[in-house]
């Protein structure tokens, strides 16, 4: 009985791993199976998902770099505006000193040379025969009204507040006196200038008729420095 | 008698509550230890509908034969052969032999005590 025991002990022990090894490889089996599939379907699933993402994650971008484009584009326009503003300013700016004359001209133009004029007459009143503030301030008015673009008398350059005043034989123009012969220069259209001065009953007529030696020159080459302190 | 079977249900019952997780290439070794399992169980039958039963035999065959399916494959694997074929052939064979063997060692004892019978009434 003992030995029939043992020997159905031993057969049931066999039985015991077969079924579990059975039992095991069939789970195993289907575990992996189901579970490879699985995991094949969801990774092409997840790549593709994430293709997706990304593609529309690409378009975005695109259009985004397309709004940027044009705000960049539209920032340099405004620049290359700005830059126009700028260069006009800049060319105002360079006029305006010009004209203030705080910088160096130079250019063709005219000069007018006043002299007093001979006194052949010793009874006359002298006087009428001396070159007066008033006609270099003719003189000075007619070349700027015809437009003369920087004016200096006896190379002393005008600004926009120069004052001129009599100041007996001399005229004194800022506080520098200066005797006769006045020589006034012009930077402008010496054509225009001249034309103007020779007017039929103009300023050069005027001062001739006051007995002032009216002499007119056309210059190639004027060059006024900066009125230094001005 | 029944313990046999006891132990069967016992060890089908382990193999499904265990939650032993083998790495997958492991999974080929097992498939051929319990094909070598099959091979020896129903050796076993047919050497016990023989009378040539020996447990000592059948025993050590069912151990030996699935350690050496296994340990066949894995050497298998690592020189590049495919040697857990061999061992699912033969033991594929094999198996059917056996099952065929059973069958008609059955056969026979069925008719025989059919003839028995007849002869009895």
């Amino acid at each position: 009985m003992g030995k029939i025991d043992g020997r159905r002990v031993l057969l049931s022990f066999v039985c015991v791993v077969l079924g579990f090894m059975i039992a095991f490889s069939y789970n195993l089996t289907k575990d992996n199976r189901g579970v490879r599939e699985d995991k094949a379907w969801n990774e092409e699933y997840m790549l593709r998902q994430q293709l997706i993402e990304q593609e529309k994650q690409n378009r975005q971008f695109q259009k985004e770099l397309l709004q940027k484009q044009e705000a960049v584009s539209k920032i340099e326009q405004d620049l290359a505006q700005e830059k126009q503003l700028f260069f006009k300013l800049a060319k105002d700016t360079e006029k305006f000193r010009m004209y203030l004359g705080k910088v160096k001209v130079k250019g063709k133009g005219l000069q007018v040379t006043l002299e007093d004029g001979t006194n052949s007459d010793p009874e006359a009143n002298v006087n009428n025969y001396l070159v007066h503030e008033q006609h270099v301030f003719k003189v000075v008015n007619e070349l700027y009204i015809s437009g003369a673009e920087a004016v200096a008398i006896n190379g002393q350059r005008l600004n926009h507040d120069s004052y001129i005043i009599c100041n007996g034989p001399v005229i004194t123009v800022d506080g520098h006196q200066h005797p006769a012969p006045f020589i006034i220069s012009a930077i402008g259209d010496a054509d225009v200038l001249g034309d103007s001065l020779d007017l039929p009953g103009g300023i050069k007529e005027q001062l001739v008729n006051e007995n002032i030696i009216f002499t007119m020159e056309k210059k190639k080459n004027i060059i006024f420095d900066p009125i230094i302190g001005g | 008698m029944w313990l046999p079977v006891f132990g069967l249900l016992i060890g089908i019952a382990l193999g499904f509550l265990v939650d032993l997780d083998i790495p997958h290439e492991y999974s080929n070794y097992l498939s051929i230890a319990v094909l070598a399992a099959f091979d020896t169980l129903f050796g076993g039958i047919r050497a016990h509908l023989q009378n040539l039963y020996d447990e000592v035999v059948f025993v050590s065959g069912f151990f030996f034969n699935i350690v050496l399916a296994a340990g066949l494959a894995f050497l298998g694997v690592h020189l590049g052969v495919d040697l857990y074929l061999a061992a699912i052939f033969v033991f594929g064979v094999r198996l059917f032999q056996n099952i065929a063997m059973i069958r008609r060692i059955l056969i026979e004892k069925w008719s025989i005590s059919r003839k028995k019978q007849k002869k009895n009434q």
